[in-house]
């Protein structure tokens, strides 16, 4: 559906919506004029705490092998401390450095142009298919890739294809092998496969992918396991488990922001002429929060405020909990849904849905109110076919209906 | 990312103007805002290139990653408020662009006025702003943190 046509916020009139607008541009203005240097200790302890874990969870791995008493112990310790760091690095500093939520400190390192992450995929691809893609057209129907990555059905809208009922086994595949995924999403095989991607292009984001990951499997599977010598193969094992351990709650975390039931999808048709207010109004009616302590939010890298992050993606994590007390009250002023719940219950609901849009929308029943539009082809966009927007091309959009009776 | 990115000097000439045309005026006809049969052009910006420029961290010159610190092209007026309509460049990208364009002596790439009247300015960081319904000009602006540094030719 088109934002203009979502129930949920068309009881509201063109000037609660502009109000709402000049609200949230309000919450940025007061976060942004009030960073500050415990802003940056925040970020740069998380970091220290993170190269503390790293370095300590490969020590303990190296001292595994030299000591039978506390061999076991140490290895179970490291590759928990390892994963663990790769956890961080990953979600509350990679993913929002990449976002240049810390670029105002100018920091050398600690800044968007210059952070590699610890994962396969090169952090340049990382900030197209995400920072772009992804954030600009949250939750559109053919144009937001992360809607199933390309291989789920995660919205009815979407035709059912008898493929999808593999959905369960490549569900749990893309879960335990993350990484690899996420690391091939900017290529876009599905356009490879039709001959749609400038060959130039694929060649050098193919190498760019292969350099990267060579570097990943050199270091987790060769370098550190060579230097502990005989006990090469249970660090290789330890280091494989912290991988996949990160694999696994990246991914949870992940499908918790955008496929919990109330996360709604939209269609490209108001592109075109969506505002800013719209486009924040998309942002929060596309994205779903989870509950949890300060602990849980920092290991999920802030995405817990899902919503707050969608909305203003470029302002430090570590403000999120302050900004979402002023976003909840928003929505309760204006009456629009702020989808949260705890995190069992969003990746159950994410988990459900995954499950049911394995067979044909008539088999189950839907966990959504009935999108207006007919099902739609699911096929991935280009770039050249992904829409600016164009707000000089009109005012305040409501429905279809109401724009064309004006 | 469907466009690769391209060196200066492998960057398509404008016919009319015979200068370069930078990624965010659209580097390619049949992508963005440049239509099939259409000729490129640096009279205006391509409006879908300004907004993944911004939101991926790519050069609007060349289409790469940027690097530190991000330079910014515009006329005196947006130094002085802070807000540039061209995305954020490599510094040597920006330079060489003005260089380029010294000839040139009309407002292109959708800036009020002549590169006679450009200038680079350095910074850390920058916010995308999308346009309100209440702004005259509905173009996104970036509005940088504070500057690093200043060049005019």
């Amino acid at each position: 559906m088109a934002i203009s046509d979502v129930t949920e916020y068309t009881h509201l009139s063109a000037e609660e919506v502009e109000q709402l607008g000049r609200e949230l541009d309000a919450i940025r203005q007061e976060v942004e004029e009030s960073r500050n240097a415990e802003d940056a200790a925040y970020i740069n302890r998380i970091i220290k705490v993170q190269r503390g874990l790293a370095a300590g969870g490969r020590l303990a791995m190296l001292a595994s092998a030299y000591s039978r008493r506390a061999g076991k112990p140490a290895l179970v310790a490291g590759a928990a401390m390892l994963g663990v760091a790769k956890i961080l690095e990953n979600m509350e500093i990679g993913h929002n450095v990449m976002h240049g939520q810390w670029d105002w400190m100018n920091d050398p390192e600690i800044h968007s142009s210059n952070w590699e992450w610890d994962t396969a995929q090169p952090a340049e691809q990382w900030k197209h298919s995400h920072n772009y893609v992804h954030h600009q057209f949250t939750n559109v129907l053919g144009h937001d890739n992360d809607i199933g990555y390309g291989i789920l059905r995660m919205a009815r809208e979407q035709k059912w294809h008898p493929v999808n009922l593999g959905q369960p086994v490549y569900n749990a595949l893309l879960a335990a092998l993350f990484q690899w995924g996420v690391a091939l999403h900017d290529l876009d095989i599905e356009r490879i496969r039709k001959g749609e991607k400038d060959p130039q292009e694929m060649k050098r984001q193919l190498l760019q992918i292969l350099r990267k990951g060579r570097n990943q499997v050199l270091k987790d599977y060769v370098v550190h396991p060579a230097l502990s010598g005989p006990a090469w193969r249970s660090t290789l094992t330890a280091n494989m488990s912290a991988n996949v351990a990160r694999n696994l709650w990246s991914y949870v975390i992940i499908f918790c922001g955008h496929f919990p039931d109330g996360a709604l999808h939209f269609t490209e048709e108001e592109l075109e002429d969506e505002t800013r207010a719209e486009w924040y109004l998309r942002q929060m009616l596309g994205s779903a929060n989870f509950e949890g302590g300060r602990t849980l939010h920092v290991l999920s890298g802030s995405l817990g405020y899902q919503i707050e992050h969608h909305l203003f993606p470029d302002l430090p994590s570590n403000r999120y909990p302050e900004i979402a007390v002023k976003v909840r009250a928003l929505c309760d002023k204006y009456d629009i849904p702020y989808t949260i719940g705890p995190l069992h219950r969003q990746y159950g609901q994410a988990l459900r849905t995954i499950i049911k849009l394995s067979v044909p929308n008539g088999w189950t029943s839907s966990d959504q109110p009935e999108p207006p539009t007919p099902s739609r082809d699911r096929r991935r966009r280009s770039d050249a076919e992904r829409p600016s927007r164009r707000p000089e091309l009109g005012g305040w959009s409501r429905s279809l209906r109401e724009r064309s009776a004006g | 990312m469907d466009a690769a990115p391209r060196s200066f000097d492998a960057l398509p000439l404008d016919p009319e103007l015979e200068v370069p045309v930078p990624f965010a005026a659209g580097t390619d006809v049949g992508y963005g805002d440049r239509a099939p049969g259409t000729v490129l052009s640096v009279r205006d910006l391509d409006h879908r290139r300004v907004t993944q420029c911004a939101l991926s961290r790519t050069c609007g010159v060349c289409g790469a990653g940027l690097g530190r610190p991000l330079a910014f092209l515009g006329s005196r007026r947006d130094a002085d408020r802070l807000a540039f309509r061209f995305p954020a460049c490599h510094v040597g990208c920006a330079l060489a662009l003005l260089a380029s364009y010294a000839d040139v002596t009309e407002p292109v790439l959708g800036l009020d006025t002549a590169p006679g009247e450009w200038q680079v300015v350095t910074t850390a960081s920058f916010e995308f702003v999308r346009p309100g319904t209440d702004d005259v000009d509905r173009r996104p602006t970036f509005q940088p943190h504070g500057l690093l540094s200043t060049t005019v030719l």
